[in-house]
């Protein structure tokens, strides 16, 4: 039988594109409340929270070791504490081996970032690269996405018109979204007729700068009926790092997200990925990534994810009814945006963008330049 | 009432942090090498067959030791990817839009990043030959190039066509409207003073009636078609016949126009034929050459 975790709660703020007037600690906060009032979970180190898993990114707040700003607000002054700082779904990931490994059964998850602070997030991606031979020439993960968009849409046949549609079906899902940053309705022509920014990238092909923060409570399947009445089960995880210089990897496929996907897959017991998903949420922080990473993780066969698009595959298959990291979610986070969406749709609670099946569905995060690092996560009912 | 927003302080800060970043030992010789010698180094892993720059100690796929493999790489190499960077950041080096580029060098197999300069934005194709030029003065970082520029890999002086390039059929010319000064300038060039081209109270007297152009000075409009359009530059021209049919009055403008109608095979000439046609389109004159094409230098 296949070891399972349980997903007991999740508790977001709305997504904005500039909460200045709230600290990233006062975000978390309103999540931990959630948390807290969904479950009735405490901090009782026999049956309450004994280890909380945070996700933040240094330079973005600012300060090493930044889940020091945050560890009191999430409880974690007295007990166990991690950070991930990768993308949040790898959070999971520690939450969940933590579980099955036995080292502890209840994990609490908390991840924060305000894009809006820094005054470019360019400046701070810019930081990921190495100061030798990447950083002095001015890369920063937009630079690095203008090469994956064009090696990528060269070879797939991915044309202005498909990122388009990417675009402005995202705004329209996040629109029946409560917590989705609130975008303009673009049309199509409105998105191909916005300023390149970062060839072929365009402005509107971007996520926008967003703040926001989440909280999730997960547990062992044993302890699962003490929290909640609906579990939504953790069932599979994997993730792959790439090469990390540019030119050591063939941008144009993601040889991490196969790996990561088929582990996570492997683990979870799906055999066709191509249809075993009813909800699908992938890290699509530029438009091009959607078909990319749907190709990658098996989703679409291999060179037709262009075919995909124009025959309405991202609505049939239910592809990011969130309205995606496209329409606006932070860096680090765009993991947790995910799984926060499949968990939702799972449980029946997405309201008016609910899909009428729901029982299995993938989450995707992903960070890096040009999509080094990816995360999947498979959820079911 | 109290708004949400009421007692939000916002407090400006910055990191700023002074650091030595060791560049590693391989990364070390890539750099001095970079500096002292304008030579791009890469390491060979000779189990998976690969030239990898920017250099490193171990292959990532094999886990060899490959940092003692050096190979020298050439300053040239090929774009196989590009993004034309349009929006400003303080981190940028220079001020976009500009040319970020990935791109093979002779030698390599792994790409570098590296920003291109020299050509216009819309021309960047993925292909382009480009050559490094390294910064006047050294940073003693990756931007000892300073950044890549096109290199056609043509010679450096360029030819007009070659005798197999030739056909009957072609045909250039160049046009000109003689002035005064351009005769005066004529008659101190080749000594030739005579009245008939520089007093007019003397040409009055002439059949012509007024200052006529030295024949020659027409006649000379030939050369920019023979020796910079056809067959161009490199042309050599040992035999040319002129008849001339009218004179060619100051303020006349004159078009020479030549012509290929033979090609000598047995000695790889080609003959022309030469005309020249005043403003009216009246013929000012006619004739033929013999040209010897260009061959390519060195040959």
């Amino acid at each position: 039988m296949k070891q399972r975790v349980a997903v007991c709660a999740v508790a977001q703020i709305k997504n904005e594109p500039d909460i200045w007037y709230q600290r990233f600690q006062g975000m978390v906060l309103e999540c931990f409340e959630s948390i807290v009032a969904q479950t009735g979970v405490t901090f009782d180190m026999e049956k309450g929270i004994r280890n909380v898993v945070t996700c933040s990114d240094d330079v973005f707040d600012a300060r090493t070791i930044s889940d020091n700003a945050i560890t009191d607000v999430v409880g974690a002054h007295f007990r166990g504490e991690e950070k991930s700082c990768q993308d949040g779904a790898n959070a999971l990931g520690y939450a969940m081996a933590s579980i099955l490994s036995g080292h502890d059964d209840v994990i609490l998850i908390a991840g924060h970032c305000k894009e809006s602070q820094p005054e470019s997030r360019r400046m701070c991606t810019n930081l990921a690269f190495d100061p030798f031979y990447s950083r002095p020439l001015g890369l920063d993960y937009l630079s690095a996405a203008g090469f994956q968009a064009r090696a990528y849409a060269r070879k797939a046949g991915i044309t202005e018109e498909h990122l388009a549609r990417v675009v402005a079906r995202s705004r329209v899902n996040a629109a029946r979204n409560p917590f989705a940053r609130k975008n303009e309705p673009v049309t199509e022509a409105e998105v191909m007729q916005s300023p390149l920014i970062c060839d072929p990238i365009r402005y509107l092909h971007q996520y926008p700068v967003t703040d926001w923060a989440v909280a999730m409570l997960l547990c062992s399947e044993e302890r699962a009926h003490e929290f909640t009445d609906k579990p939504v089960w953790l069932t599979g995880f994997g993730n792959c790092m790439d090469s990390y210089f540019l030119g050591d990897r063939d941008l144009s496929v993601s040889m991490a997200l196969q790996k990561a996907s088929r582990r996570a897959y492997s683990m979870s017991g799906v055999d066709d990925p191509g249809t075993a998903f009813d909800i699908i949420e992938l890290n699509d922080a530029y438009a091009y990534q959607l078909p990319m990473w749907a190709e990658n993780a098996g989703l679409v066969k291999e060179g037709e994810a262009a075919k995909w698009i124009d025959s309405g595959g991202m609505d049939r298959r239910n592809v990011n009814l969130s309205g995606g990291m496209v329409n606006g979610n932070p860096i680090m986070l765009g993991g947790l945006a995910r799984a926060l969406e499949v968990v939702l749709q799972l449980r029946g609670e997405a309201g008016e963008r609910q899909a009428e099946k729901a029982e299995r569905g993938l989450a995707h995060g992903s960070t890096g330049a040009a999509g080094q690092h990816h995360a999947v996560l498979v959820f079911e009912k | 009432m109290s708004k949400p927003t009421d007692d939000c302080h916002v407090v400006e800060g910055k990191l700023a942090l002074p650091y030595q970043y060791f560049a590693g030992r391989t990364g070390s010789r890539f750099l001095i090498s970079l500096r002292d010698k304008k030579k791009i180094m890469g390491v060979r892993c000779e189990k998976c067959d690969k030239v990898f720059v920017p250099p490193r100690q171990t292959c990532e796929r094999c886990f060899s030791d490959i940092s003692d493999n050096w190979v020298e790489l050439g300053n040239k190499g090929t774009v196989t990817g590009y993004t034309i960077i349009r929006y400003e950041e303080p981190h940028q080096p220079i001020k976009p839009p500009y040319i970020m580029a990935q791109i093979t060098l002779d030698g390599a197999d792994t790409p570098i990043t590296h920003i291109v300069k020299g050509m216009p934005l819309s021309k960047m194709k993925t292909g382009t030959r480009v050559k490094a030029i390294f910064a006047k003065k050294t940073t003693s970082s990756i931007r000892d190039i300073e950044y890549f520029r096109p290199s056609d890999d043509k010679p450096a002086f360029e030819l007009g066509y070659t005798y197999d390039e030739l056909e009957v059929g072609m045909s250039a010319s160049f046009t000109k409207t003689v002035s005064e000064s351009d005769v005066y300038l004529f008659a101190g060039i080749s000594g030739d003073f005579n009245p008939m081209h520089l007093n007019e109270e003397f040409a009055k007297l002439t059949p012509f009636g007024t200052r006529i152009a030295h024949g020659a000075l027409p006649q000379s409009l030939i050369a920019p078609v023979l020796g910079m359009k056809l067959p161009g530059l490199g042309t050599v021209i040992p035999e040319i016949t002129v008849r001339f049919r009218k004179p060619t009055y100051f303020g006349d403008t004159i078009t020479a126009t030549g012509e290929v109608v033979e090609k000598i095979e047995k000695r790889r000439w080609v003959r022309m034929e030469l005309r020249w046609t005043n403003q009216k389109d009246e013929l000012v004159a006619e004739g033929s050459c013999l040209a010897i094409p260009p061959v390519p230098l060195g040959k």
